[in-house]
């Protein structure tokens, strides 16, 4: 299942594949990937093993703030 | 004590409160040593800010390091933990607390350049009303399924993109469709997720929901234009990507040659190139969404490129420099046609009433010109149902592409089109006639001949005028450095050169079919030019698919033109054209500007800390000051 968050605080360019390794190092994440111009990350998951909150909390323990989006 | 906990759990207040503390503390320190010559002190305050600052990056970086990922904070925390070790309390606090500064101050404006695309997310309401088994209820808007009803109370946001059912409004579409005069809705009528209901309640039942509305296509198209990577920033991110490697190797080895802690430490903190990789997306991100705020959906960066470049410019004449809405102004009856005088009818039917035989001409064209979706057709249609009601439809009808129809109706036969199309049907042309078309076509408008059984009966002039803004948007075309304009048409000479003469444009291409416009798209493009094409988005598909730049005008609520054109303009505005050269030029400006900003400053840092003129806290201030540099340049895009 695919879930898109929103993160406003991308500042640095090299925190896309901070996030990246963190979201994708979760247990039930098979793909992730940041789009560091709009702040957009699309999460590739399993919902039975890891829901979106523990996707926001991934992000958060990288150093970012971030949102659910329905598109 | 559980106000601060929840306090640094919020990473933005954690940051203000750390940039505080460490600042207080240096501020301090300062005092102590400069003012005070209490030097002890301050050396232990400066320690406690840099730990203030630096535990909150070790943290960050140590998660980072946990997931295998070598992090910037890891080249900082490693170099203000080297700074301390060897005694460098100020370059120690100074470093971590310019670093978090600099996060703080790049994270508040860089969140300004994104905001057009927030500004556009907002337009999605958070709730819809459903009606579901009789009752309203309220769920998120991608939650109503396609075909279910919501309610819309005024003065809230339309949650899906549907058809009134019941209820009647006002609706301000202009996000979605540039419109900015508020329309009326009543049953029937299509509205847009994301639009404003004004005045009264409106129940609309669900065509398009989510991610399937035109709002969503706006915001996603934005998007992508936003995240595709230019050519020169893939070709800085490959050269990033090395860069931080290669500054840690650099660093080891400076040690080792040097055995100068402080010299490699230095290079650890110069070791994110973070001006250069945002040099390039900052304006990117700037401009298309600035270009998005004026109704200009640009596709993505290449096409950002190309415009600036473009010097040929073909514009479509119907539609684009013309209004698009045809109407009869003239009917000249031939002398002595006698089926004018009386309208010979099927048995059973009843005579329409032809109080002259002008009407004549009209009533007979429409008849035959019944099974016709051609603009020109309906304009007759229009005209004739506006005087005689509803219409009869022809026994026979058939369609002669770029030339004309024939039809039968009772014992008539009827040839609408251009003088060739009559001629080639064995219709004596009259001298009479001829003058009439020749006449008619050099005042600008499309002249058509009706004949009635062979004989030509008479003549409608039909005027699809000028917009008002055709003539000033061809000036400022030109201002804009577009050196040729040329005006593409599938209408006769005469009347395509009356219009062009009206607009300002020298070069006709006239009476062209479909496939001839976009030969003649390849050929302005032989010289090796940049050609940009401008048209509906429908029905000039292919020509603005041949195009460099293919620009679609009124293509708001268009979802094909929205997916399809290099270029889609939300309203039907001629001046949008000039507007989205202007800025794309800007943009590519606003690039170069940033990169040269960029590259001088990495060859300026590496050079300085090499040559021992840089240290630690200088070359975090450079790094830091460049990144804010760029980002407040990109910024200067949203204003133009």
């Amino acid at each position: 299942m695919k879930t898109i968050l929103r993160s406003q605080e991308l500042s640095c360019p090299s925190c896309v594949a901070k996030i990246e390794k963190a979201l994708k190092n979760l247990d039930g994440v098979q793909e992730a990937t940041v789009h560091f111009n709009t702040g957009r990350i699309e999460v590739e998951h399993d919902p039975e093993r890891v829901k979106a909150e523990t996707l926001v909390a991934a992000v958060k323990s990288a150093g970012y703030e971030a949102r659910v989006s329905a598109f | 004590m559980a106000g601060l906990k929840t306090r640094l759990q919020d990473i933005k207040q954690r940051r203000e409160l750390l940039l505080i503390t460490s600042g207080s503390l240096i501020i301090a320190a300062l005092a102590a040593t400069h003012l005070f010559s209490f030097a002890a002190a301050g050396r232990w305050l400066y320690a406690a800010a840099a730990i203030a600052a630096g535990w909150d990056i070790a943290l960050r970086a140590w998660n980072s390091l946990r997931n295998r990922h070598v992090s910037i904070e890891l080249l900082v925390t490693i170099a203000a933990s080297g700074a301390l070790l060897i005694g460098e309390v100020w370059e120690a606090a100074a470093v971590t607390f310019l670093f978090i500064l600099g996060a703080y101050l790049e994270a508040r404006t860089l969140t300004r350049t994104r905001k057009v695309l927030e500004e556009l997310l907002d337009l999605a309401p958070m709730q819809a009303v459903v009606i579901r088994d009789g009752r309203e209820l309220e769920v998120a808007p991608y939650e109503v399924a396609v075909g279910e009803t919501v309610l819309v109370r005024p003065g809230g946001r339309i949650p899906v993109d549907g058809e009134v059912i019941d209820g009647r409004s006002v609706v301000d579409e202009s996000a979605i469709t540039g419109e900015p005069m508020p329309e009326v809705k009543t049953a029937g009528a299509a509205v847009f997720a994301g639009t404003i209901n004004q005045e009264g309640l409106l129940w609309v039942r669900a065509t398009g929901v989510g991610a399937d509305t035109t709002l969503a296509r706006i915001i996603r198209r934005v998007e992508e234009a936003q995240e595709e990577k230019a050519p020169t920033q893939r070709f800085i991110e490959r050269f990033a990507r090395w860069y931080t490697p290669f500054i840690i190797a650099l660093s080891a080895v400076a040690f080792l040659i040097t055995r100068n802690v402080e010299l490699a430490l230095t290079l650890l903190v110069i070791g994110c190139p973070g001006a250069l990789v945002i040099s390039t997306p900052v304006s990117v991100v700037a401009g298309i969404g600035r270009a998005a705020q004026r109704g200009i959906l640009i596709k993505g960066g290449e096409y950002l490129e190309n415009s600036g470049k473009i010097s040929i410019v073909a514009l479509d004449k119907t539609g684009t420099i013309t209004r698009g809405r045809p109407q009869v102004t003239e009917i000249i009856a031939l002398q002595n046609v006698p089926q004018l005088a009386s309208a010979v009818v099927p048995a059973g039917e009843t005579a329409a009433s032809l109080p002259d035989q002008a009407a004549g001409v009209l009533y007979w064209a429409a008849i035959a010109e019944g099974g016709s979706e051609h603009p020109l057709a309906r304009a007759v249609r229009l005209a004739a149902e506006e005087q005689f009601g509803p219409l009869p439809p022809a026994d026979e009808f058939e369609t002669f592409t770029g030339k004309g129809v024939r039809a039968v109706y009772g014992n008539v036969e009827i040839l609408v089109g251009n003088q060739e199309f009559l001629q080639e049907m064995e219709v004596t042309i009259t001298p009479e006639l001829q003058e009439h078309l020749r006449e008619l076509r050099s005042r600008g408008h499309t002249a058509v001949a009706v004949a009635l059984n062979g004989q030509p009966g008479g003549v409608l002039g039909i005027s699809d005028p000028l917009r008002e803004s055709s003539p000033s948007m061809i000036r400022k075309l030109r201002e804009a450095g577009v050196r040729r304009i040329v005006m593409l048409t599938g209408d006769d000479e005469l009347t395509a050169r009356a219009i062009a003469a009206e607009a300002g444009i020298e070069e006709v291409r006239a009476s062209l079919l479909p496939e001839e416009k976009l030969d003649a798209i390849r050929e302005l493009q032989r010289s090796g030019q940049v050609v940009a094409m401008v048209g509906d988005g429908i029905n000039d598909a292919p020509a603005l698919a041949a195009a460099d730049i293919g620009i679609a005008m009124g293509a708001g609520g268009t979802d094909v033109a929205i997916e399809t054109a290099d270029i889609a303009l939300i309203a039907d505005d001629l001046h949008k054209i000039p507007e989205a050269i202007r800025i794309s030029r800007a943009t590519m400006r606003n690039i170069r500007q940033n990169v040269v900003v960029a590259l001088a400053t990495v060859t300026l840092l590496l050079a300085g800390v090499l040559l021992g003129e840089v240290h630690m806290a200088g070359g975090m201030l450079v790094h830091e000051a460049s990144v804010l540099l760029v980002i407040l340049n990109g910024m200067r895009l949203l204003r133009i």
